[in-house]
């Protein structure tokens, strides 16, 4: 049986990594935020631009997000610090976290006094967690407890040839064990909602595939309205035409490829996890932060991240790898990049580098450091907004 | 000779591998089999050869799935690109 080797929680698939997260419930506490993190080593700080103010559904993705955050299973434990006046409420993240049954402590800037004071706080809990993550060791874990993101970006003519093709394998492996899959960038998928709808395990799932293409595409006409690009055939560049890619459809395939082939469980709302294992659809759009966000907020342990181009970024405290099926890519960037699919495009079968990229992918998870987290990268966290 | 990569055997196009020539040989590789055809017309690395003959109004397989129709009579070895296949999708507003 495959395995890999993780941390167990109280709750829900064991984590990858051991980290202690410091989240802010709101931007005004990023600075005592960041400080207590810097003080402590192995404490990672999530600043972000977010929490006061907002309203709606605005404000209801900012909290699924940071929620989803917390509760991330890469995470041993987490420091919430809030500033006290703010709309989304540190006391509420806390406690959505608390409920996943991880160690959370809170603090609230206006309660603690000035900041000092508060980051004086904070740096004994985050070295109180610290301390205790460090008595956690590994364990093997069946591969029906691992849940992979799937994103691709910087996307060229080899991504849909190669570097997909090998993580939709993988995918399809994964998915055969009981684990969970989940692709997102609804944003690409415009054009291929009826494959996808024909591939979802159940009618439910169809109509919620077919809706939520449907409103990503009215959201992106209303945001194009009166301008020259809301013509659907902007979806499709002209890079793309000289790539040999010649219609939406093909340009959508080539990207959900990575989603391998089998059934569409359902769709999933942003910072919603899956219940069940397989594969599923998430909501959220294509922007590469606010997708891979999405995705850890979805409780996905690790994401593979296919680059025709090549991207050095990385989300801190959950592995990115990065693969690309450009061979010139991968001699130029071989630092950023964490493997090379671009065998396919000189004739070795999809299955041989899909299972090397597979192999990649599990060592990864059982503690090697993924390019990204080697070098520091810690780019894609990033709330998404309406 | 050059190759060529059919990603799904339902496929009935395959992508070229390297810039290919008219009249050149392409060996196309798949999981199990391996065909050959000659390119009617030049084909940029990344860009689709038809592996039979199309009639216009076809279904155009690529990935497994249908990415659009023939707009022409297309033969094995022709370039596949906006010449020929049309998509309905991406036309409901005119470009420009």
């Amino acid at each position: 049986m495959t395995t890999f080797e993780g941390y167990r929680r109280p709750q829900g698939l064991p984590g990858i990594r051991n980290g202690v997260a410091v989240i802010p419930s709101v931007f005004c506490a990023n600075t005592v935020a960041r400080r207590i993190a810097e003080h402590v080593a192995g404490a990672i700080a999530f600043c972000h631009p977010v929490g006061c103010s907002q309203v709606g559904l605005d404000l209801e993705l900012t909290a699924r997000g940071l929620k989803g955050l917390g509760r991330h299973p890469n995470f041993y434990g987490v420091v919430v610090v809030g500033l006290g006046c703010e709309r989304f409420r540190a006391r509420e993240l806390a406690e959505s976290i608390a409920a996943a049954g991880k160690p959370v402590e809170m603090l609230v800037i206006q309660e603690e006094g000035d900041t000092l004071r508060a980051i004086e706080k904070g740096i004994t809990f985050a070295g109180r967690f610290v301390e205790e993550a460090s008595r956690q060791r590994r364990e093997k874990f069946p591969l029906s407890d691992f849940s992979l993101g799937l994103k691709c970006g910087g996307t060229d003519a080899t991504s849909g040839l190669a570097a997909n093709p090998a993580l939709g394998w993988v995918t399809d492996r994964i998915v055969a064990a009981g684990g969970r899959a989940i692709f997102t960038e609804v944003t690409e998928l415009i054009g291929a909602e009826q494959i996808l709808a024909g591939r979802a395990k159940t009618p439910e799932a169809a109509c919620e595939i077919l809706t939520t293409i449907g409103n990503m595409e009215k959201r992106l006409s209303r945001a194009t309205e009166g301008t020259d690009v809301q013509h659907r055939s902007a979806l499709i560049s002209p890079g793309n035409e000289e790539g040999g890619v010649t219609s939406v459809v093909e340009k959508a395939l080539g990207g959900i490829y990575k989603a391998g082939t089998g059934p569409i469980q359902g769709v999933l709302g942003y910072g919603q996890v899956p219940e069940a294992p397989g594969l599923y659809l998430l909501d959220c759009v294509g922007h590469d932060g606010e997708a891979v966000t999405g995705l850890v907020a979805s409780g996905c342990q690790a994401v593979v991240f296919t680059t025709g181009r090549g991207t050095p970024t990385g989300f801190p405290g959950v592995p990115v790898i990065k693969i690309t099926g450009n061979g010139e890519t991968y001699e130029r960037m071989k630092f950023n990049l964490d493997f090379n699919a671009g065998g396919i495009v000189e004739g070795t079968p999809i299955a041989e580098v899909g299972a090397g990229l597979f192999g990649k992918v599990l060592r990864i998870a059982s503690g090697e450091p993924a390019r990204a987290e080697l070098l520091g990268h810690d780019e894609l966290f990033c709330i998404t907004r309406i | 000779m050059a190759k060529a990569l059919k990603i799904n055997p339902r496929d009935n196009v395959a992508v070229v591998l390297a810039d290919v020539r008219p009249g050149e040989e392409i060996v196309v590789t798949t999981e199990g089999e391996t065909v050959r055809l000659a390119a009617r017309q030049a084909i940029a690395f990344g860009h689709k050869i038809a592996l039979a003959e199309l009639h216009a109004d076809q279904p155009i397989i690529k990935y497994g799935e249908e990415i659009g129709r023939a707009q022409t009579e297309i033969g094995a070895g022709d370039w596949i690109h906006l010449h020929n296949l049309t998509c309905r999708r991406g036309h409901e507003h005119p470009a420009q």
